[in-house]
């Protein structure tokens, strides 16, 4: 079945077409998710919500691009805009933990390569990061992070840029690992 | 040490990077066909019906007090008046999506944090407290709103009660309360989300 006939059979209410749609996409949608929030409850709720969302809006729909792509615009928009609400409430929560903090020593343990990579992919800026994890991590052309973001591709390619310029700063300390 | 040598390494590190064991594609699935069959059977006017109700009632008022008032100085109380029939449901529609959105967030990240033992209990307590003001209020309307704020006020009661952390026992049962109603679901499904970028194909 093409994707123009599968769309039709959707939106006639054909459940084996909905669920067909939902196993073609589910995977790059979670995968993206769970990449971007690194948690599974997070990562569940904001692939429910795309579908969701994908099944309820079909009919907007103009196939100008490939349904693909339009759905990972939508889990774009889900991702980033759930981001941005877990970062107000942790932002409100890390402030509170300071607070109860001051005054006390606080002893981590120097964090190893891995730890230090992934802390700073955390503290990207939320669009460099989505850019980040898209192409580097997910294999995605800036094209289609350019469709999915809503943003030129010439954009996409400076946000690249970007990232990686900060994740090298920030792992400067481990030069030797890749300069050797 | 050159751009391409730092690429090479990051493409090294990163091939493990949050790597999900199993994509949870069953689950996902039942809960996606729980909250459409859910929203197809309980479907009911949403704050867009709303606000074509109250741009009606504001019309009607309006062409009312020209009618039924004389012109000149009494027009400024016609105004008034129409003004007041809709200014409550107006600030209750206001005060409702802005407590609906905390709600949201407050819930979404509160699975994460009572995992990692934050309390979360004054949070709930607070926004339990608006939620049984919303409850009480004369001017809901929305039919839809009324089911979603009870079962907000059961799950924020449920966090609330717990003096200090809930046990993970305790906190599965606020899961399954929250899952149960799909109070998730429901809220983001309420409260408007910003969009990011240019909309694409009526995506946002």
């Amino acid at each position: 079945m093409d994707e123009r006939e599968l769309i039709a059979r959707v939106q006639d209410g054909d459940p084996a077409a909905e669920r067909q749609l939902y196993d073609q996409h589910v995977d790059r949608v979670y995968r993206l998710a769970y990449r971007m929030t690194g948690d599974d409850d997070l990562a569940r709720d904001y692939t429910q919500e795309t579908f969701i969302r994908a099944f309820d809006r079909l009919d907007q729909f103009r196939g100008d691009a490939a349904l693909g792509t339009w759905i990972r615009t939508i889990a774009g928009t889900v991702v980033l805009n759930g981001l941005r609400k877990v970062k107000r409430f942790r932002q409100r929560e890390v402030e509170l933990d300071e607070g109860l903090e001051r005054g006390g020593t606080r002893r981590q343990a120097e964090p190893d390569l891995k730890e230090k990579l992934e802390r700073a992919i955390d503290d990207l800026p939320t669009k460099y990061r989505m850019v980040f994890v898209m192409h580097d991590v997910e294999g995605y052309t800036h094209e289609e992070i350019g469709s999915a973001l809503g943003m030129p591709v010439g954009t996409s390619k400076a946000q690249l840029f970007r990232a990686r310029a900060r994740l090298r700063e920030a792992l400067s300390e481990f030069a030797g690992e890749w300069a050797s | 040490m050159t751009d391409e040598r730092f690429d090479e390494f990051l493409r090294e590190q990163l091939r493990s990077y949050r790597e999900p064991t199993e994509v949870p594609r069953d689950d996902m699935w039942d809960a996606i066909t729980e909250h459409r069959s859910h929203r197809r059977t309980h479907r009911r006017p949403t704050w867009r019906y709303w606000g074509i109700g109250i741009a009606a009632a504001l019309v009607i008022g309006v062409g009312i007090g020209r009618l039924s008032v004389p012109h000149g100085a009494d027009m400024v109380a016609a105004g008034a008046a129409a003004e007041e029939t809709t200014d409550s449901p107006v600030a209750f529609r206001l005060t409702t999506a802005e407590h609906l959105q905390q709600v949201e967030v407050f819930l979404t990240g509160f699975r994460a944090d009572a995992r990692a033992g934050r309390s979360a209990v004054a949070g709930a307590r607070d926004l339990l407290a608006t939620t049984r003001v919303l409850l009480d209020a004369p001017v809901q309307g929305d039919p839809t709103l009324q089911p979603l704020l009870e079962d907000i006020e059961l799950v924020l009661a449920q966090i609330a009660s717990y003096e200090g952390r809930p046990r993970s026992d305790e906190l599965d049962l606020i899961e399954e309360s929250m899952e149960q109603r799909s109070v998730l679901f429901r809220l983001h499904s309420t409260v408007d989300v910003q969009p990011v970028g240019m909309p694409i194909q009526g995506v946002l």
